[in-house]
């Protein structure tokens, strides 16, 4: 194959790989295990095409999701290291091509979970859609520092979906899924944001460590942490949940703990002394996808 | 100029070969969705 020089790349037709790499596959395996176990620990069982047109509907909604917040932030990604290379700031995706793909991605999503799963999990998936895209990319993100915590309901919509759309109804479980997601997502970013501070500062984003310094962050990545641990094992504290779920619940939320408290004793300000904010950052992905495993297990096993 | 047109080409026959896979799939997942939905069982 050729090299070809093109004098706009932007005027081709994109390659399909790079609408695959708009939908952020990899924020989407997240979005996907969340809603699946959701779906999973539900009291009623749909039949499995239903389940997984359920599951396929959160990751397409999930997609649209990342296709819009790319559209929208094409400059901002431009002046990052890390998503300088996306296929809009790249030049090689017209951009309304993009913004078409991720609004008719976002209303098939929504218009196939009502068809195939029920009308109330549609309605939660367009509400975390437009919450995604309306009030934390375009309102919270570019304004203030708390974007991530507000922002982070978005993220935390998934389980809650999965449930609903197995039972036709919320209850107190999914709830408090939603609440871990929640009080989950500032520790989690803020890590990433404490060691790639620069990447926000010279994108202008407000992110926490821009704008208040990185030892607030620090104090405040500890401070989302305990009421996050306490929500963790709320589910086997309220009974709604067995003993393995309770027990590994703790132990992680411990780890959790100790690895918030080693971040909160950090005083690096250069991304190379971050061990701590990237071993928790790591730790927090394993976290999530762990107490949800282990709360599926408690729920099959019990 | 040609190779750019080339380009062209197979980008799209590609867009369409993934086009159709995911039509074809989704006639499929429709026709299950509507079996499980009417309660048959075979």
């Amino acid at each position: 194959m050729p090299t070809v020089q093109m004098t706009n790349p932007a005027a081709l037709p994109a390659d399909w790989r790079d609408f695959l790499a708009l939908t952020k596959p990899r924020v989407m395996s997240l979005v996907v295990f969340t809603g699946l176990c959701g779906l999973l620990i539900a009291p009623v069982m749909p039949p499995l095409v239903l389940g997984f047109t359920a599951i396929l509907c959160i990751a397409l909604g999930a997609g649209a999701c990342g296709a819009l917040n790319q559209w929208y932030e094409i400059d901002v990604d431009a002046k990052m290291r890390r998503t300088s290379k996306r296929p809009l700031p790249a030049g090689r995706m017209d951009p309304q091509a993009a913004l078409h793909f991720g609004v008719g991605l976002g209303g098939f999503s929504v218009l196939l979970m009502g068809l195939a799963a029920n009308w109330l999990a549609a309605v939660l998936l367009a509400a975390s859609i437009l919450f995604y895209v309306l009030i934390y990319t375009v309102w919270l993100k570019p304004r203030t520092a708390q974007n991530i915590v507000i922002g982070g309901a978005a993220g935390a919509f998934p389980p809650l979906i999965g449930w609903v759309a197995a039972t036709g109804q919320v209850s107190t479980l999914p709830v408090l899924l939603f609440a871990i997601i929640f009080l989950w997502t500032p520790p989690h970013f803020w890590a990433l944001s404490l060691f790639v501070r620069s990447d926000y500062a010279n994108a202008g984003i407000p992110m926490l460590p821009v704008v208040a310094g990185a030892q607030a962050t620090r104090r405040q990545i500890f401070l989302y942490s305990l009421p996050m641990a306490i929500a963790a094992v709320a589910p086997w504290y309220l009974g709604l949940a067995g003993a393995v779920y309770g027990l590994s619940a703790a132990i992680l939320s411990l780890v959790f703990l100790v690895l918030a408290a080693r971040v909160l004793a950090n005083r690096a300000n250069d991304p190379a002394e971050m061990g701590a904010e990237k071993h928790l950052f790591a730790y927090s992905v394993f976290y999530l996808f762990a107490l949800f495993a282990v709360l599926v297990a408690d729920r099959w096993l019990a | 100029m040609r190779a750019e047109e080339e380009l062209i080409r197979k980008r799209q026959r590609d867009r369409a070969r993934i086009m159709a896979l995911l039509l074809g799939a989704f006639v499929v997942l429709l026709f299950f969705i509507t079996i499980a939905k009417t309660g048959m069982n075979w």
